[in-house]
């Protein structure tokens, strides 16, 4: 143990041995350890804003729908919709997380306005409950149906395809099960970007009534869950599938395989590689302050190695050194991007519009514990793993050619 | 009693384009308790010999007896456990930790022997008594003059209790009157504690010192 204290005495002090090279050392470290901090504070902030933006705009944290019905076709689709919604949803209610449930029914219809028609796919939904959650959706027009039973918002594509602004009418024009047309009118309350210009242009929502009017059904197709935080979803799924067997519980990335996972994925994949990049700047940065430490103590080596030190208790302190620059070197970079972000980017980094996505956006770098604890590590281990080459070689070197060069 | 019994030692550096033969069939006995010199010219093979006995270096032929057993074909980790038990060094360039202070670096290669704590410290303390640096304990060697450093390499040697120190050149990058004192304070543990000393020098005030001189000359023992 005694021993132990000294090695890691000795590791310490030299890591000021060379206050010049340390300082070179420390402020690779600390450069590429604010750079990483501070990168990975964006992610997460860019990554949570598209999240809450997925969520919040359209999927809420999930949905169920009765089990084999999503993903499939069905030539009576209507038979597998939620039956009994209320005593459903009362079930629903008090499983583990749920905050608020949003009973929905797609459909498809042509929207007409004057001798303009559109083909849209939209959702009947409560706009009443739905207004207080859904608050991402965005309206670059007049705003939600929750005080018009008969209203309706619209895509900004489809609104612009129909020529209507607020307070216009729409015919909802659909077919029922029997393959009757059956139309409703309502009035234009808000038109919405959520940023996919895809989604945008073809979507539309109505209260729900109108569509269990229209289609015409008392079901439900599906329940958008909103929960008290994303973390709970696996909780809530597993207590759907104990208590309510014949539903299925869909989280949001899944919903939005496409555009959310996908674009996460693709994020993740980016944000690796220059993540990467980082650590090898941190690495050689290291390496060549090792590399020249080692070989100035290349005497001392032979010394230690003649006074009956192995080769391994050498490398262990060497690795202790570097280890301690790293995450000392991580340590002052933490201190440094948090500075940054609380100073300079306290207001968010403008970002451009995203491929596919309309609007710009505003990013807040989002400073995590666990960010934070995994640059320590990264810098720690990549400043050890630095001086491994150096100093294997260095103890490698004959013990009497070592002393030689003292 | 014979410490070490060196028989028929070559020793050649191969360099890339020429070897240098630095021992050829160099037999020699070193007495425990003795205070031995080797002397000769710079290239004469000194520091190879030291070398030898310290285990550093594999003689290419012949054999080194340690205390009785064959030491020269050991393997790295059973020389590393010798040199750690049983042999001290002390170097020209003294070849101290400059981190640690002096307390630290006689403590340093103490904590091997897995010696408590209250016995180490005293041990040290004695250590560095014994060479009249203990009032430097606390001071890094930047801050010591050459004649302390190496009183301090001494005394990492000596805390060790090791049979045997083996010195190059100990006095080489002293001045003589500090050159000189560092040779008494080994004359003196050689005397009062019995430690053998085997040093290399070719100063003669130095040698003159020794209990017997082994004149070395192109790598043979020549006197």
């Amino acid at each position: 143990m005694k021993r132990a204290v000294v090695l890691v005495r000795l590791s310490l002090r030299n890591v000021f041995r060379n206050t010049r090279r340390s300082v070179y050392a420390l402020t690779a470290v600390a450069m590429g350890a604010m750079g990483l901090f501070v990168f990975m504070g964006f992610n997460r902030g860019l990554m949570n804003q598209y999240r809450a933006n997925t969520i919040r705009a359209r999927w809420g944290h999930g949905q169920v729908y009765v089990q084999g019905y999503r993903g499939k076709a069905h030539a009576r689709p209507w038979e597998m919709w939620i039956g009994r919604p209320e005593h459903v949803m009362a079930r629903l209610r008090a499983l583990p997380g749920v905050v608020d449930l949003f009973p929905r029914l797609g459909l498809s219809a042509m929207l007409v306005s004057g001798e303009q028609s559109v083909v849209g796919q939209g959702e009947g939904v409560d706009g009443i409950a739905e207004a207080g959650f859904f608050d991402q959706l965005n309206y670059v027009e007049g705003g939600d149906f929750k005080d018009r039973p008969d209203g309706i918002v619209l895509g900004q594509g489809v609104a612009q395809g129909l020529g209507v602004h607020v307070g216009d009418d729409v015919q909802v024009v659909t077919r029922d099960r029997k393959a009757a047309v059956r139309s409703a009118k309502v009035v234009v309350t808000g038109v919405f970007q959520t940023g996919s210009q895809e989604f945008d242009s073809r979507a539309f929502r109505v209260p729900i009534v109108i569509a269990q009017r229209l289609l015409p059904t008392d079901r439900v197709e599906s329940i958008a869950i909103a929960l008290s935080g994303v973390d709970g979803w696996p909780d809530f799924a597993r207590a759907v599938k104990a208590a309510l067997p014949d539903l299925e519980a869909v989280p949001f990335d899944e919903l939005d395989r496409v555009y959310y996972r996908h674009a996460v994925d693709w994020l993740d994949a980016q944000f690796s590689f220059i993540r990467g990049i980082i650590l090898l700047v941190v690495f050689l940065g290291i390496f060549n302050v090792i590399t020249m430490t080692v070989m100035e103590r290349t005497a001392e080596i032979g010394t230690l190695r003649a006074c009956g030190d192995s080769r391994r208790e050498i490398a262990l302190g060497h690795v202790l050194e570097a280890a301690a620059l790293g995450l000392l070197g991580g340590a002052i970079g933490l201190i440094a991007g948090w500075a940054l972000t609380a100073g300079p980017l306290q207001g968010g980094v403008a970002m451009p519009p995203a491929p596919g996505i309309t609007r710009s956006f505003r990013i807040f770098v989002e400073l995590d514990v666990r960010d934070a604890l995994q640059v320590l590590s990264l810098c720690t281990v990549t400043a050890a793993a630095g001086c491994l080459l150096p100093v294997w070689r260095a103890t490698r070197i004959p013990i009497a050619e070592a002393l030689r060069h003292a | 009693m014979t410490l070490y019994e060196v028989r028929g030692v070559s020793y050649r550096y191969n360099h890339e384009r020429h070897g240098v033969q630095a021992l050829s069939g160099v037999d020699l006995d070193v007495r425990k308790g003795e205070l031995l010199a080797i002397s000769g010219p710079s290239g004469s093979g000194k520091t190879t010999m030291l070398n030898i006995l310290g285990l550093l270096e594999q003689p290419r032929e012949g054999t080194v007896r340690f205390d009785g057993a064959e030491v020269s074909q050991l393997s790295e980790r059973e020389r590393t456990l010798l040199r750690r038990e049983r042999i001290g060094f002390i170097f020209q360039t003294f070849n101290l930790i400059p981190v640690l202070t002096a307390y630290e670096n006689v403590e340093y290669f103490l904590m091997k022997r897995k010696v408590p704590g209250a016995e180490a410290r005293q041990r040290v303390l004695q250590a560095l008594e014994a060479v009249g640096i203990i009032a430097q304990a606390d001071q890094r060697p930047n801050s010591m003059s050459g004649g302390q450093r190496q009183r301090v390499a001494i005394a990492r040697a000596l805390v060790r209790d090791a049979d045997v120190m083996l010195a190059d050149e100990p006095t080489a990058a002293l001045d003589q009157a500090t050159g000189l004192a560092v040779m008494d304070l080994m004359k003196r543990l050689n005397r009062e504690r019995g430690v053998t000393f085997v040093f290399s020098t070719h100063d003669p005030r130095i040698l003159a010192a020794a209990d017997r001189v082994i004149q070395l000359t192109d790598g043979r023992v020549s006197g």
